[in-house]
């Protein structure tokens, strides 16, 4: 595999983003809905996380969902950004990694592209051109709400700085599978939007069937293993570190990836 | 002569459909090679394979001694599929810049090459344009121009003139000929008058089976000559085969004669063109050997 080509096609799907009109244009959507977030949400919770007169009734209800550790955190608002980037990413994620080859297969355009580099190539520029792009929104995001923070209270700069890096590797670590996924399901679809519905099935249906057959057969509980995102619930509290849960994104992603990669090296162009 | 591409045994089959059966061939070094055949012959798949779209069910295709996707074959073997386009979201410059930098040129030289292809299929004022602003002919053009960027040594273009306009066709024309010497081009078309001005070999699939037909005109101690009037009488063919040096004559369609005359004649064709002048025929086509359209379809004449 030549690094030199993956290069070449990650970057090239960077200016889909941020040189095209279509990729500006969702740019400037995806930064007004984050403003409204951070105003209307963050701004708005953070006063109630961090007021003593509200510490113990926050504490408690916190503490009913798991989340005791989360309101503790002098940065209130990476606090309330963590929960809501926490499933809003990899959603968001499905949408925006949703026409990774689909299109250009359709179109022909692989074919021009296939004649110069290998299938892999393709397939992990590609993941890796969009695995980009949602790092730098998610880096985006982080620095808005760094910034919102160290507003309120500039005593937080450094203790800040550090939990937003935390935060950034953590959720590009979450959302790695959900872009393998849809790397996957572009080779096995028609459409962009046959993926996405594709996916939402297997999120909704998949899950739930796999959950009802594992109350007669436990042994397929572990088939959820496969689905990305299965740890999002224990990763949430962030009240302590297990490498499992941050070692199993990487492996499905690599699991997926591996997958698309022979299936595409099957399929006909 | 050392061969570039080697084709055996190749079959592929859709379902119960064969699609190609048992196809054998070689392209040598500097042939222009003529891929014709009716509709659903193969001939589709036959360049899919080739370029690495398509797996073949069996058979082996060799090109320039490397097997079918090995990357030292890109920017070597470059193609024009049928029914593919360009991203519509991009500006041609950026998108044949783009495929210059995968073949592995740097900025400079890929945005050099973009320039130097699309004035080469005179699309020089549309490096910022993109591929749905351009009308079909120019979206064929701009393909094309994506197949010659670098250095390749093998060219397939499959259907580059359909749909272009007479003069473009024959600009696409010009273009393929005048590179000729250096790349080996395979085109299919069915457009057979395009391909007997371009191409010495041929080859010719029918329900995925292929025959290939040499163009070389000497066949053991005869040589052919096909000549077209523009008007003909019933006693034409009589008065031709009473011309010193024929063998044998015959008409393959409406005013056309397929002449077999001894290879040893010298200078037989402007003796031919003497005969018709002293006869008052005007003739409108003289082709030395057979036409590609009798070379295919009336080989029993």
């Amino acid at each position: 595999m030549s690094i030199f080509r993956v290069w070449q096609l990650a970057q090239f799907e960077l200016t889909r983003l941020f040189a095209t009109k279509r990729g500006l244009l969702a740019l400037g959507a995806f930064a007004m809905v984050w403003f409204m977030i951070q105003n209307y949400l963050i701004a708005q919770a953070v006063p109630f996380l961090s007021s003593p007169e509200f510490a113990d009734i926050t504490g408690q209800l916190a503490g009913n969902i798991g989340l005791r550790e989360l309101v503790s955190w002098p940065e209130a608002e990476l606090a309330v950004f963590w929960i809501i980037a926490l499933y809003s990413f990899p959603a968001f994620s499905l949408f925006v990694c949703s026409d990774q080859t689909v299109g250009d297969r359709l179109r022909g355009t692989l074919r021009f592209i296939s004649l110069r580099c290998t299938r892999e190539e393709i397939l992990v520029g590609r993941f890796l051109g969009q695995l980009f792009i949602i790092a730098i929104l998610i880096f985006l995001t982080v620095l808005a709400t760094f910034i919102l923070m160290i507003y309120r209270d500039l005593n937080l700069l450094g203790s800040g700085a550090l939990l937003s890096v935390t935060v950034t590797a953590q959720l590009i670590l979450i959302v790695m599978p959900f872009i393998a996924l849809m790397s996957l399901l572009n080779l096995i679809t028609s459409s962009s939007r046959l993926s996405v519905v594709l996916a939402i099935l297997l999120f909704t249906l998949g899950n739930a069937l796999i959950s009802y057959l594992s109350y007669y057969l436990p042994i397929l509980s572990w088939l959820l293993y496969v689905y990305p995102g299965v740890q999002i619930l224990d990763v949430a509290p962030q009240h302590s570190f297990s490498l499992i849960d941050w070692l199993l994104p990487v492996a499905q992603t690599m699991g997926l990836l591996t997958l698309s990669i022979l299936t595409f090296k099957r399929r006909s162009l | 002569m050392s061969a570039l591409i080697e084709v055996n045994n190749l079959c592929k089959a859709f379902g119960d459909k064969q699609a190609l059966n048992n196809v054998s061939f070689d392209v040598n070094k500097g042939q222009t090679v003529a891929l014709v055949g009716p509709n659903g012959a193969g001939k589709t798949t036959l360049f899919s394979i080739l370029c690495g779209y398509l797996v073949p069910s069996s058979g082996a295709v060799n090109i320039m001694g490397k097997q079918l996707g090995d990357p030292a074959l890109f920017g070597q073997l470059s193609a024009l599929p049928q029914d593919a386009t360009l991203d519509p979201r991009f500006s041609l410059q950026k998108q044949l810049n783009f495929y210059g930098r995968l073949q592995g040129l740097n900025k400079q030289k890929a945005n050099m090459e973009t320039s130097r292809v699309l004035e080469l299929v005179g699309l020089a004022d549309n490096h910022h344009a993109k591929i749905a602003e351009l009308s079909h002919g120019m979206k064929k053009r701009v393909c094309i121009a994506q197949a010659l960027i670098g250095s390749p040594r093998i060219v397939l273009l499959d259907e580059a003139t359909a749909g272009l306009d007479p003069l473009n066709a024959r600009e696409i024309r010009h273009v393929i000929a005048s590179l000729s010497e250096d790349i080996t081009f395979i085109l299919s078309s069915h457009d057979l008058a395009e391909l007997e001005k371009l191409c010495d070999h041929v080859l010719y699939l029918n329900q995925g089976q292929l025959t290939t037909h040499n163009r070389d005109t000497k066949q053991g101690t005869s040589q052919y000559l096909t000549l077209t009037l523009i008007h003909d009488s019933r006693d034409t063919l009589e008065q031709i085969k009473q011309l010193s040096g024929v063998l044998h004559v015959s008409q393959s369609q409406n005013k056309e004669y397929i002449i077999e005359y001894q290879s040893h004649f010298e200078q037989f064709d402007i003796h031919l063109l003497k005969y018709c002048h002293k006869l008052n025929w005007q003739y409108r086509q003289l082709v030395n050997g057979h036409t590609l359209e009798n070379q295919l379809f009336q080989k029993d004449k």
